[in-house]
């Protein structure tokens, strides 16, 4: 199963992997329209001192978002495996139990009216995830996890000899 | 946030100075949001815009290059694109530069004409220059000053093709002869700014050396008007720098007067304000409205340029506040009733901190706009003396509506001001000679200007500080200018006691002359002053500028106007080191050029070290190689 991997050292702090990802899930599709409908991305390029630092969901096993929805709205997909509450907002009760949850802060409030829980839906119906495209760096690389270890494997043992 | 290494708890500081750190808890605590919170919720900034390889040109754009994208959808590689970026940086501070210089000498044209409060504060000066320029020297002071202006302005203006007479008069001639070599002995500058901008627009100039060499030629050219023409006029006008005791810092507040802050750059309308708030009837409308007097304090440029005329056209001036980073927490005291800003480097946050007392903003300059305020006295020549008790009916109105809410820190510290290349002629009898004899034997090891701006990337003036202190450690005389001024000043760092922190060479000449390790030149424009400097010096010996044992360094730099004085400093032949990385890094060949290549042209280059401590070795280390090839 791929995922959206993260290459630290790549990452430049540009934040067009958030901007694509609000272009994705706005009705216009595109960067500007995103920023007028005041869609927000749901990847985060946060600063740790001078280093940008992506956050994304790690699409958990075992979720601690999932274990503490109280109402079943998130649930993890045994086919997908993402971790998600779309198709169930009208469970959503908005009580932000998985918010406190997540240990990396990947879950915000959707914003409007309604207390909506709001995360990384892997996207759904895409090849490759928006923000995965959009990365000009190739800091966010979507591929399975094994291969990304053995890629660092590689570059690991060609530090070595 | 810091890399301030001064004390133990200097990792929780925004600042280098205690007074800002205490304000800084306070507007923290009214929930007011000011630089320091917005720089860390400005964070993480993108890599492309830092390393300079972001074009925003055209609407194809924004196109950023990386290793998946090397060239922008024109064509442009990132050694374009970087050149192009800087270039439009040094052209915008070379325009400011260039109105600050049209401000004076329109006032000294009107002050000729008799239609100014002002005088002409140096008419030896103004014979010395008019001679030099090719004007008959012993004509009436009023005719003299006159054509003058006129002969500035005619610079300003005229074509490219034309070569700058104030290059040509003040350059050391091996600059000349390097310069010519290059091609980029520049014309008037409004006419090299118009060429930069033309060059730099999209698909115009794309070759990136031609572009660095635009920039070399635009900065000449803000070097010997911007800088030397805006110093000389000046002095012509408001008097030359005489050595001046004063006072910095937060703690000079008085919380009992009606409170003035003359800040920006430019001096003019603060000066006059400043003999408006000696007028009987105004004092006399300020004490019955509860104040006890008037005050007019300095921030920024505006302030140094105050504090060392204070002997002269400005006296009466009540002490320097601060520089840039200063502004919105001397306001948040609530203690400063009216703030004049004038040309350049007002924040646009001021607003939202004035709201928040009684504090009136008010705009001095017609170029200074900003969001929500909406009292302007824009500077007008003949209308000044009006306009400057204007200013001041204004600030005691608004302190009848002072509130209680106050809080002024108690620190203040004495600075000495008002060095020039005159004021140390005068302190040495008349001659450099026993300058250069303490350079020559070793006591002094050689000179660095350590000026511009301040910067919040590292913490408040944690840089300058730091840098000046290692410097002076090493037996190197500091000359600070700008907003590094203000930073060294409130440290202390400006008094005769301060050679204590020197090495001994140092401090024993410090000590013999009674002059602080660092040396207050003034404001930013005053780098202008060091050029003058650096070129006596450099002449008195025989030798090119970048022969001699000193360096420039912006530890801080923050703005266009610095970019355009950085790239003046390494082609008058300097050393010069920056503190932040300046946005060139994504193109090797600029990069190369800039702190490589560019030396065996005009004999500067540009050192770039965050570190301050490994940028004074750095410094140290290059002037001890020109005083070995000088045999010293």
């Amino acid at each position: 199963m791929k995922e959206i991997m993260v290459h630290l050292d790549r990452c430049n702090g540009c934040l067009t992997c958030s901007l694509a990802c609000a272009a994705a899930h706005s009705s216009s599709g595109t960067i500007v329209g995103a920023m007028l409908e005041g869609i927000p991305g749901r990847i985060f390029v946060q600063a740790a001192g001078s280093r940008p630092v992506p956050i994304l969901c790690r699409h958990c096993e075992d979720a601690p978002c999932v274990d503490a929805c109280m109402t079943g709205a998130m649930q993890k997909d045994p086919g997908t495996g993402l971790v998600s509450n779309e198709g169930r907002e009208q469970t959503c009760v908005g009580c932000w139990m998985c918010i406190m949850a997540c240990p990396y802060g990947a879950i915000i409030q959707k914003p409007g009216e309604k207390k909506l829980a709001l995360k990384c839906d892997g996207c759904p119906g895409r090849e490759i995830p928006a923000c995965v495209a959009a990365c000009p760096n190739n800091a966010l690389v979507y591929e399975e996890a094994d291969a990304f270890s053995e890629e660092r494997r590689r570059k690991a043992a060609s530090t070595l000899v | 946030m810091t890399s301030c290494a001064t004390c133990k708890s200097a990792e929780n500081c925004v600042s280098a100075h205690e007074s800002v750190n205490q304000m800084y808890e306070r507007t923290k605590a009214m929930g007011l949001s000011t630089a320091f919170d917005r720089y860390l919720s400005q964070q993480p900034q993108c890599g492309f815009g830092m390393s300079g390889v972001c074009c925003q040109l055209c609407s194809h754009g924004p196109c950023r290059i990386s290793k998946n994208a090397p060239l922008g959808i024109c064509g442009a590689d990132a050694d374009t694109i970087v050149a192009r970026n800087l270039l439009r940086l040094a052209a915008h501070g070379a325009a400011a530069y260039t109105h600050h210089l049209e401000e004076l000498a329109k006032t000294i044209k009107a002050t000729a004409a008799g239609k100014t409060p002002f005088g002409i504060g140096d008419e030896k000066k103004l014979r010395d220059i008019a001679g030099v320029v090719g004007l008959d020297p012993n004509k009436p002071v009023a005719e003299l000053a006159g054509q003058l202006a006129d002969v500035l302005l005619a610079e300003l203006r005229k074509g490219s093709e034309e070569p700058l007479a104030l290059v040509k008069l003040f350059a050391p001639k091996t600059r000349l002869e390097a310069w010519e070599k290059l091609g980029v002995i520049p014309g008037g500058v409004l006419s090299e700014i118009r060429d930069a901008l033309t060059k730099s627009m999209s698909n115009i100039d794309t070759d990136p050396v031609d572009l660095l060499l635009t920039a070399v030629r635009l900065s000449i050219a803000t070097g010997y008007m911007g800088l030397v023409g805006t110093v000389t006029a000046q002095d012509i006008l408001l008097g030359t720098p005489g050595l001046v005791k004063s006072e910095a810092d937060l703690g000079i507040i008085d919380p009992e007067a009606v409170n003035i802050v003359a800040h920006g750059h430019v001096p003019l309308v603060a000066t006059a304000v400043i003999e408006a708030a000696k007028d009987r009837e105004l004092l006399e409308l300020a004490k019955k409205a509860g104040a006890k007097g008037i005050k007019v304090y300095g921030s920024m440029c505006t302030g140094q340029e105050l504090m060392q005329r204070s002997g002269s056209s400005a006296e009466g001036f009540a002490g320097q506040l601060g520089n840039w980073l200063v502004q919105e927490y001397y306001l948040a005291t609530g203690a400063i009733d009216l703030v004049m800003m004038d040309m350049n480097c007002s924040l646009p946050g001021l607003k939202a901190v004035a709201d928040r007392f009684h504090t009136r903003l008010v705009s001095v300059d017609r170029v200074v706009r900003m969001a929500g305020v909406t009292e302007h006295v824009d500077y007008d020549p003949e209308k000044i003396a009006g306009q400057a008790k204007e200013l001041v009916k204004m600030a005691i109105e608004a302190y009848k509506g002072r509130g209680k809410d106050i809080f002024i820190p108690k620190n203040k510290s004495t600075a000495v001001g008002g060095f020039s290349v005159e004021t140390i002629l005068g302190a040495l009898g008349g001659s450099l000679d026993p300058l250069l004899d303490v350079i020559k034997k070793g006591a002094v090891k050689g000179v660095v200007a350590v000026v511009g701006c301040t910067n919040n990337r590292s913490g408040h003036d944690f840089k300058s500080v730091q840098l000046t202190k290692e410097l002076i450690k090493r037996d190197i005389l500091v000359i600070n200018s700008g907003c590094c001024s203000s930073a060294t000043q409130v440290e202390g760092l400006m008094t005769p006691e301060a050679a204590e922190q020197a090495g001994e060479g140092l401090k024993s000449v410090c000590k013999a002359l009674g002059i602080p390790p660092a040396l207050n030149f003034g404001s930013c424009v005053d780098i202008g002053r060091i050029g003058v400097a650096v070129t006596a010096i450099a002449n008195a010996l025989g030798v090119d500028p970048s022969d001699l044992p000193v360096a420039a360094s912006a530890p801080e730099y923050l703005e266009q106007k610095a970019v355009a004085d950085g790239i003046f400093a390494v082609s008058f032949g300097l050393l010069t080191h920056l503190g932040p990385i300046p946005p060139v890094t994504g193109s090797a060949l600029v990069t190369k050029i800039l702190t490589q290549d560019i030396e065996g042209l005009t004999g500067g280059k540009v050192l770039v070290e965050e570190n301050p401590v490994k940028a004074a070795e750095a410094i140290y280390a290059h002037i001890m190689k020109k005083r070995a090839a000088l045999g010293i």
